[in-house]
């Protein structure tokens, strides 16, 4: 098992080493306006570090992403257990969640520009709703899975609707919000990333707008670097918790 | 004495189907009533009555002299596919009914273990239900019910989703368990040995919609064990139970759906 781990990782890092390889070798044949190096992207990445530009930008995207998720979540949960169980609700709200679920929330974007403008709560509106659905969507369906005979066990020992909730409920949908926050995590990146190209323009969006009509194309792939390394980190915190949350499933995924 | 559990004209209809009507039935204090009958006759839907979970259409149930609206202090049900929580423990699962009657923690702390013990689960109280294997799913189940003390025991097919060994090793568990804490129990099964080793009467349902067929007074010593096996009177009345629904077993079998 040690030799095949071994040749598993050599192959990853082989494969990486060919890709910034290829970066290179693209940078220098072609114009720096279309396509920099990976080492003047680097370099250009070290400059904007030093200068603090990088670090007050992206905490002005983090701070309007992470208000975002957590308004999604925070909305989207508790109400996607309640659409679970108040039937009457689901079925007069259903329809309206798919549909917007299926619109490109890019669609909306100049509609909110319009009625809302350009300050901060618009963009953290465009990030909500880019993240919203699938936590919403994923807990609706969990709760409704919840094994019928689990909920006659909690009415058989006398539990109310807010027992219920916190000893069969919240438990057995976790798992399902998980999910959809680990797909609200990516999308609202997106919608992180729409926010600041087409609202005021702020964070690392302006950035790669910046080097983008500047032909300064190392500080732009520099900032999609940084948006990069972020998803992935990102999506890893999310998969960790969704494998944390789902622990008892373990034996039916 | 008054029974602890009175039925009186039990019936259920769900929209046009009637699953059963006329039912009577009494439970002493110390009193198993085993219910044995084909699948789908309904004996499941009148267990879930007794515990308040589902209204009768027709007729009434009083437990301990009170006409029951909603489940009860005091009645606890072991269900046929254990009904325990997969993210729970073994011991938070059995503590669960103690929790929800809002024992403190001391008291939970002491009365889930001891049912623990009693069921003979001791060393496994941080195993996850995916962890074990179904008999011992289903002690667990036993002890949750065992744990809130109760006066009514339901016993919804406890035994159906184990296999042949673990069944046989869990009745005479179960048997000397209820030895030791007599209560009133109603245990419902469609194995016929399982009714009459179990039940000081068996109701046997039958028909569509089903109804009493017969009440069999099975007048076998106590405590019952392995030895009530070898009883000629088991015998005899496992086999009167069997000619009773094995005439309409057939039939039922090979009836077509309209």
């Amino acid at each position: 098992m040690p030799r095949r781990n071994w040749i598993l990782y050599a192959t990853m890092f082989a494969s990486l080493a060919l890709g910034a390889a290829a970066w290179e070798l693209a940078g220098h044949l072609t114009s720096d306006a279309f396509w920099a190096p990976l080492s003047t992207t680097l370099k250009s990445l070290g400059e904007v570090v030093h200068n603090g530009v990088l670090l007050r930008q992206a905490a002005s995207s983090f701070e309007l992403y992470l208000t975002g998720l957590a308004l999604a979540v925070v909305v989207g949960a508790p109400f996607g257990v309640l659409l679970a169980r108040i039937t009457w609700l689901r079925v007069a709200l259903e329809d309206y969640i798919m549909m917007l679920y299926a619109t490109p929330m890019v669609a909306l974007i100049p509609f909110i520009l319009s009625m809302m403008g350009f300050g901060f709560a618009p963009k953290v509106l465009v990030v909500f709703l880019f993240a919203v659905f699938p936590v919403l969507y994923n807990t609706v369906e969990g709760a409704r899975s919840v094994r019928p005979e689990l909920i006659e066990v909690a009415h058989s020992f006398r539990s109310g609707e807010w027992a219920l909730w916190r000893d069969v409920m919240i438990p057995y949908t976790l798992p399902f919000a998980m999910t959809g926050i680990r797909q609200a995590i990516a999308r609202g990146l997106v919608g992180m990333v729409a926010a600041e190209f087409f609202l005021s323009p702020s964070g690392l969006g302006q950035m790669i707008m910046m080097g983008s009509q500047n032909f300064d194309t190392a500080s732009m792939l520099a900032a999609i670097l940084i948006m990069v390394l972020l998803g992935v980190g990102l999506m890893d915190i999310g998969l960790y918790l969704e494998k944390r949350f789902a622990a008892w499933r373990g034996y039916n995924p | 004495m008054k029974p602890r559990i009175e039925v009186r004209g039990a019936g259920i209809r769900f929209g046009a189907l009637q699953v059963f009507r006329g039912i009577d039935l009494e439970v002493g204090e110390r009193e198993v009533v085993a219910i044995v009958g084909p699948s789908g006759c309904g004996k499941t839907t009148l267990l879930r009555c007794i515990n308040g979970l589902i209204p009768l259409t027709e007729g009434e149930i009083t437990i301990e002299g009170e006409p029951l609206a909603a489940p009860r202090e005091g009645v606890a049900m072991v269900f046929q596919h254990f009904g325990l929580f997969p993210w729970k423990t073994v011991f938070q699962n059995v503590a669960y009914g103690l929790r929800l009657a809002g024992a403190s923690r001391a008291e939970i702390a002491d009365k889930a273990q001891k049912f623990i013990d009693v069921v003979g689960l001791t060393g496994f109280e941080n195993y996850y239900p995916y962890q074990i294997s179904g008999g011992m799913q289903q002690r667990c189940g036993l002890a949750r019910a065992l744990s809130v003390a109760p006066r009514v025991l339901l016993m919804d097919e406890p035994f159906g989703a184990v296999d042949a060994q673990t069944r046989e090793i869990l009745q005479f568990e179960l048997l000397s368990i209820w030895e030791t804490r007599p209560t009133s129990m109603v245990f419902v099964t469609h194995a016929i040995d399982e009714a009459v080793l179990m039940g000081d009467r068996v109701l046997v349902l039958k028909g569509s919609p089903s109804a009493v067929h017969e009440v069999v007074d099975v007048q076998l010593p106590r405590p019952r064990n392995r030895a009530t096996l070898l009883h000629p009177r088991f015998a005899e009345l496992r086999e009167h139970v069997w000619q009773t629904l094995m005439a309409d077993a057939r039939k039922a079998e090979f009836k077509v759906t309209q």
